[in-house]
């Protein structure tokens, strides 16, 4: 690993200016465990590491008046799947949580940090974009809130500019009657990584779908929602034969990555049973997460 | 290049020095420190022997850069046992064959003894969770699951 300044500045307009100064030989580091295997590895040499450890305002978890949950930037995997607040209004997102990576990797790598780096091997961005979440980034010239599918541009690609940081993730009460569920399929049990993901917000009514939400992550090149197969389930029964059209359609509209963790045929294969089963379990369980 | 002084708790002894930015803790706990317990393994995040708890959570020191341990507290294999007393998890280890050329030992231990903070009696899925961080090479995983069921036996009762 090359040599450079670290710098540690106070608040998200300290970090900003330091950003918009230095250019795109800086890198922000929060965790670091992605950043630091990258440098390791000499992909990016960068001059100066700006920590954001430090910055108060990327802190904690709390909930609002209108049930939003704010996750702090800086949050941790394991503080995520530990936190109370979250288990309480979001359990889905906090068994998401459960799931990243391993355990090290959850004590130290960030909320934050894991959107920022884009990577399409990891669980957090497909289950946001579910859930509606919304990414909130500052700097100098103030604040901007992007949705995730106009965070997420593609493969290791942000909207992220150069002198911003993300500060927090808000994550919106599900609708009345929903059921949410988050899953994720490993080649072998010791992967780290999926190899697909799959997020359903379902808001089911008399064994109808009045509303969905598909979101296919892991075998794409970034999160995307499934539109066609929503439009197709809403308003219908939630039967075998709908389910299973469903997981096709789901697995007709992606375009899979191909590489050597799996081939394009074998993730849409894989996606598509991931799709059915999550769509039965949510359909046949309403203990699966039930929004009052 | 930039130069940092730190100042944390190791193993329960204040330690001040100064280091470079590009410092991994590995290193410095390595060969600054020279508490060599702590393994260099794969150095990618991937095999966990590197693992130390810094503020009571189990990280990748591989992963970690000395600085941002300034100010923290940490525990590395060396700290597990108390003088000459070891640690129940080290006894269950040496009894179970929880071992075999002990490289990844160090990590384990670290893996362990953080479950066993947190769960006083695992079942077998929560250990194999707890360790799913760490490689044993050697591949004696069912040996080293028996070691902590054995260690938390010893430590909680049945």
């Amino acid at each position: 690993m090359r040599e450079f300044e670290f710098l540690q500045p106070a608040s998200v307009a300290e970090a900003s200016r330091m950003l918009a100064d230095l250019g795109e030989e800086c890198r922000v580091m929060a965790g670091g465990t992605a950043l630091m295997l990258v440098m390791r590895q000499r992909m990016l040499n960068p001059s100066h590491i700006i920590s954001v450890q430090r910055i108060a305002e990327l802190q904690g978890i709390t909930v609002d008046a209108q049930g939003v949950l704010h996750i702090g930037a800086l949050t941790r995997h394991a503080d995520l799947a530990d936190s109370a607040l979250v288990r309480q209004h979001q359990p889905v997102l906090a068994a998401m949580a459960a799931q990243v990576a391993n355990p090290q990797v959850r004590n130290q790598g960030t909320l934050g940090g894991n959107l920022c780096y884009g990577d399409p091997s990891t669980d957090p961005p497909g289950c946001l974009m579910a859930l509606g979440a919304q990414v909130v980034l500052g700097s100098t010239r103030g604040q901007r809130v992007l949705a995730m599918d106009e965070f997420l541009l593609d493969y290791f690609a942000t909207a992220i500019e150069s002198d911003e940081i993300v500060i927090e993730v808000r994550v919106p009460p599900l609708a009345a009657h929903s059921r949410a569920r988050y899953t994720r399929y490993k080649r072998t049990a010791a992967e780290h990584r999926p190899l697909v993901s799959f997020a359903a917000v379902l808001q089911i009514q008399d064994g109808i779908c009045r509303d969905a939400q598909l979101v296919v992550g892991a075998s794409v090149a970034v999160p995307q929602r499934m539109r066609e197969a929503e439009a197709f389930l809403t308003g219908r029964q939630l039967d075998a034969a709908v389910i299973e059209e469903a997981a096709d359609r789901v697995a007709a509209a992606i375009a899979p990555i191909s590489d050597l963790r799996g081939s394009a045929d074998y993730r849409r294969e894989m996606v598509r049973v991931n799709a059915r089963r999550t769509l039965q379990d949510l359909a046949s369980n309403p203990s699966a997460q039930e929004s009052p | 290049m930039s130069q940092h002084m730190i100042s944390l708790e190791v193993n329960g002894q204040t330690v001040q020095a100064q280091v470079p930015a590009r410092r991994l803790l590995s290193d410095f706990l390595r060969d600054d420190l020279h508490l060599t317990g702590t393994k260099r393994g794969c150095e990618t995040g991937t095999c966990g022997a590197c693992s130390v708890k810094l503020d009571g959570r189990l990280v990748k020191s591989c992963l970690s850069l000395a600085v941002q341990a300034d100010g923290g507290r940490l525990q590395t294999i060396e700290g597990l046992a108390s003088g000459d007393q070891l640690h129940p998890l080290q006894e269950s280890f040496m009894q179970c064959g929880g071992l075999q050329c002990g490289y990844c030992t160090p990590g384990f231990l670290m893996a362990a003894s953080t479950l066993l903070e947190r769960e006083q009696r695992p079942s077998e899925a929560q250990i194999r969770e707890a360790l799913s961080g760490n490689l044993c090479r050697c591949t004696g995983y069912t040996q080293i699951v028996e070691s902590v069921q054995d260690a938390a036996r010893k430590m909680h009762g049945d």
